[in-house]
C-alpha cells in the first residue's frame, strides 16, 4: 500500500469487552473495527460508508484516540500515533480534528459559541486574549458566519449554523485531517448541500484532508476522491470515486448502489438484502456477509476472503474475484 | 481573585450572568408560579429580618422577671397568686402591652427579639450547611461520574456508607465531646448531608459525559480538569440550584431539632430551643411554642414552594 500520505493506518482493531455475571466474566469481544487498514493522502476525501453499526464512527474515533485501539498502528504524518504521550496527544489533536453527526448536542449549551471555539486556543496555550478574538472572528467568518455571533449561545442557532459552528472550532488549529462523522446527516437536504460546499471549499483553500464517514451514498459521490465500504467492522471495497461508482466489485457494494434512489429509473432491479446485520458480537464465519449475499457461494462460509487489489487501486475482499 | 478563578466563576455564572435573557426568561417562568414567588417573598423578607432586625429589638437573651409569660397584645392571661397573708388565692389578669409585640416567655425575655435571633441562626446554619453538603455532593458526584471505573465504585460506595451512617448519633457524639456550637453543628450537618446531591449530580454528570460537546472537547486536547469545571459543572449548575433550595428546609428543621432535645449552641437562642422552653409552659404562654413553630412552618413551606418553582422553571419539559 502507498506509505505516503497524511494517515496511515494498519491492522486496526478496536474491541470491546462483554462481561457478565457477579465477578464481570469475560464473554466475548464487539469487534466494532475489526483489522482495517487504509490511508489517506494530503487534501484528499476518503468517504467511509457502511450502515449504522457497522463501526465507522468508532473507526474515526479510534483513530484520534478518542477510544483507544486494541491492537494495530496508526501514523500521522510519519509519527506513531499509539505510541504518543498524553502531551504529544495533546498536541496532535490540534492536527486531526472531528465533526460530529448531531449539532445539537456537540456545542456546550453553557458556553457562548465564541467561548467554544476559543477553547481549542486556550488548550493550545494560546495566552494572548487579543490574539485569541482575532482569531475567533476569523474562524467564524471563515465558515460563513458573523464574527458578532461570539456573544450568542448555540440555543440560538439553526442546525446548519451549528455545524458550522462546529466546523469553526475543528479548524481552530489549522488540522491537516478532519474526520468528519456524518456531519450532514442531522440536516435538511438544503442545508445539507451549503455544509458541504463550505466543507469543500476549505478544503480546497487549506489542503486539509477529510475522512467523511456517511451512510448517504449520494453525499459521498459529491464530497469524496476515493470511496471505502464497512461492513461489520471491516473494510469490504476501497476504490477510486469513479471506478467505485461505475465499477462495483463487491455484492453488498453493488447492493447499495442499486438502493440510491433516482429520478431516472435505469431499468436495473434493486437488489434487496435480506434480513439484518447480524451482531459483531458473533460474526459470522468466513465472509461476514455471507449470510446477505446475493451472490453467495460454498465457500465463502468457510473461509475469509483476503482484501486485495483487484485492478489498479481497487481493493475488495470477495471470493468472486 | 485571579482573572482566572473569575473566568472560572464566570463559566458557571455564565448563562446567568452575560445572557441576561436567559435570566429574564427563567424568571419569567419563575413568575407564573404564584407559591414559589411568595416563598422567596417570605426568604427575602426573613433574610432582611435576620440581617437588619437584630439592631432594632431587644436583647434575645435580657431576662425581666417583673413581666413573665406576658401574651401578645390583644389576648389576656389568667393567673392565681397565693397570697401568704390572707392565706388565700387572687386572681390577676394580665394583658400584652407593645412594649412586647409578640409577648414574653416564663423569664421575661423578649419573644419578637428571641424570634428574630432565631431567624438569624436558621438561615445562617441553613445556607452554610447546605452550602457545604452541595458543594461536596457536586464535587463528588461529578468527579464519580466523569472518572468511573474504581474511582466511581470507591466514592458511590463510600457514599452508601455516609447514607446509611446514623447523623444524628454522630453528633450527639461530637457534641458530647467537643461541646455544641453553631460551626460544629453546620460542619456535621454540611459533612454528613452530601450524599443525595452526590447521586443526583452523577446521575446528572453521566448522561452528560456521553454527550458529544464533552468528547469534542476531549478531542481538542482539553484537560479532565478543564472538561469538569468547564462543561460538567456548569450543565449541572441548574440542578444544584434547585437542589440547594429544597435542602435548606431539611437542614433547619435538623438544627431546631436538636436546639430542642438540647443539643444546640447553648449561647444563641434558636427557634428550637424556644421551643424548647415552649413546651414546659404549653398551658400558661401558648404563645411561647406556637410563635417558633409558625416560623419554622412557613420557612419550610417557602423554601419548599421556591425550589419546586425553581425546578419548573429549569426543567424545559415541564410546562407552566
Amino acid at each position: 500500500m502507498n506509505t505516503s500520505g497524511i494517515l496511515r493506518i494498519e491492522n486496526l482493531k478496536k474491541y470491546y469487552q462483554v462481561t457478565a455475571g457477579l465477578f464481570s466474566k469475560k464473554v466475548g469481544d464487539v469487534r466494532a473495527v475489526d483489522d482495517v487498514s487504509l490511508h489517506i493522502k494530503q487534501g484528499e476525501v476518503l468517504g467511509l460508508v457502511g450502515e449504522s453499526g457497522c463501526g465507522k464512527s468508532t473507526l474515526g474515533k479510534t483513530i484520534m484516540r478518542l477510544e483507544e485501539p486494541t491492537s494495530g498502528e496508526i501514523y500521522f504524518d510519519g509519527t506513531d500515533v499509539i505510541k504518543m504521550g498524553k502531551q504529544e496527544l495533546r498536541r496532535l489533536r490540534g492536527k486531526i480534528q472531528i465533526v460530529f453527526q448531531d449539532p445539537d448536542s456537540s456545542l456546550d449549551p453553557r458556553m457562548t459559541v465564541g467561548d467554544c471555539i476559543d477553547e481549542a486556543l486556550i488548550v493550545h496555550d494560546i495566552k494572548n486574549p487579543d490574539t485569541r478574538n482575532a482569531k475567533v472572528a476569523e474562524l467564524l467568518e471563515k465558515v460563513g458566519l458573523e464574527a458578532g455571533f461570539a456573544q450568542r449561545y448555540p440555543h440560538e442557532f439553526s442546525g446548519g449554523q451549528r455545524q458550522r459552528i462546529g466546523i469553526a472550532r475543528a479548524l481552530a488549529m489549522d488540522p491537516k485531517l478532519v474526520i468528519a462523522d456524518e456531519p450532514v446527516s442531522a440536516l435538511d437536504v438544503s442545508v445539507q448541500a451549503q455544509v458541504l460546499n463550505l466543507m469543500m471549499d476549505i478544503k480546497e483553500k487549506d489542503g486539509l484532508a477529510y475522512l467523511f464517514i456517511s451512510h448517504d451514498l449520494s453525499v459521498v459521490k459529491y464530497i469524496s476522491d476515493r470511496v471505502a465500504i464497512m461492513y461489520l467492522g471491516k473494510i469490504v471495497e476501497l476504490a477510486g470515486k469513479h471506478e467505485f461508482f461505475n465499477n462495483p466489485l463487491h455484492p453488498y457494494t453493488e447492493a447499495l448502489l442499486s438502493a440510491i434512489v433516482s429520478l431516472r429509473p435505469d431499468g436495473k432491479e434493486k437488489i434487496i438484502l435480506k434480513g439484518d446485520v447480524p451482531s459483531p458480537l458473533n460474526p459470522p464465519s468466513g465472509c461476514r456477509f455471507h449470510t446477505r449475499c446475493h451472490k453467495v457461494m460454498p465457500v465463502c462460509s468457510q473461509k475469509e476472503p483476503e482484501f486485495r487489489e483487484i485492478t489498479k487501486d481497487h481493493y475488495t475482499a470477495c471470493h468472486l474475484y | 481573585m485571579t482573572s482566572k478563578s473569575i473566568s472560572v466563576l464566570r463559566k458557571i455564572a455564565g448563562p446567568f450572568y452575560v445572557n441576561r435573557r436567559l435570566l429574564g426568561y427563567y424568571w419569567e417562568r419563575l413568575q407564573k408560579n404564584k407559591l414559589s414567588i411568595a416563598g422567596l417573598g417570605f426568604i427575602l423578607f426573613l433574610a432582611i429580618v435576620g440581617i437588619f432586625g437584630p439592631l432594632f429589638t431587644q436583647d434575645p437573651t435580657k431576662a425581666d422577671l417583673e413581666v413573665p409569660n406576658m401574651p401578645p397584645p390583644g389576648f389576656t392571661r389568667q393567673e392565681s397568686i397565693y397570697n401568704i397573708k390572707t392565706n388565700d388565692f387572687t386572681n390577676r389578669t394580665i394583658e400584652g402591652g407593645l412594649t412586647h409585640p409578640l409577648g414574653t416567655d416564663s423569664k421575661g425575655r423578649d419573644m419578637l427579639a428571641m424570634l428574630v435571633s432565631g431567624a438569624r441562626i436558621s438561615l445562617f446554619v441553613g445556607l452554610l450547611a447546605t452550602g457545604i453538603a452541595v458543594f461536596l455532593g457536586t464535587f463528588i458526584g461529578v468527579l464519580s461520574a466523569y472518572l468511573g471505573g474504581w474511582v466511581d465504585n470507591a466514592l458511590m460506595r463510600f457514599t452508601d456508607i455516609m447514607m446509611t451512617f446514623p447523623f444524628f448519633l454522630l453528633l450527639v457524639l461530637i457534641v458530647f465531646i467537643f461541646g455544641s456550637s453553631l460551626a460544629i453543628i453546620v460542619l456535621v450537618i454540611g459533612l454528613t448531608g452530601w450524599t443525595g446531591a452526590a447521586r443526583l449530580i452523577r446521575s446528572e454528570a453521566l448522561s452528560l459525559r456521553t454527550r458529544d460537546f464533552i468528547t469534542a472537547s476531549k478531542a481538542l486536547g482539553a484537560s479532565d480538569t478543564r472538561i469538569m469545571f468547564n462543561h460538567l459543572i456548569p450543565n449541572v449548575i441548574s440542578l444544584v440550584i434547585v437542589m440547594a433550595s429544597l435542602s435548606i428546609p431539611g437542614v433547619i428543621m435538623a438544627e431546631a431539632a436538636l436546639s430542642f432535645i438540647g443539643l444546640g449552641d447553648p449561647t444563641s437562642t434558636s427557634w428550637g430551643t424556644i421551643l424548647n422552653a415552649g413546651q414546659h409552659s404549653l398551658e400558661t404562654a401558648w404563645w411561647v411554642a406556637v410563635e417558633p413553630g409558625i416560623m419554622l412552618f412557613l420557612t419550610v413551606l417557602a423554601f419548599n414552594f421556591f425550589g419546586d418553582g425553581l425546578r419548573d422553571a429549569f426543567d424545559p419539559k415541564a410546562s407552566i
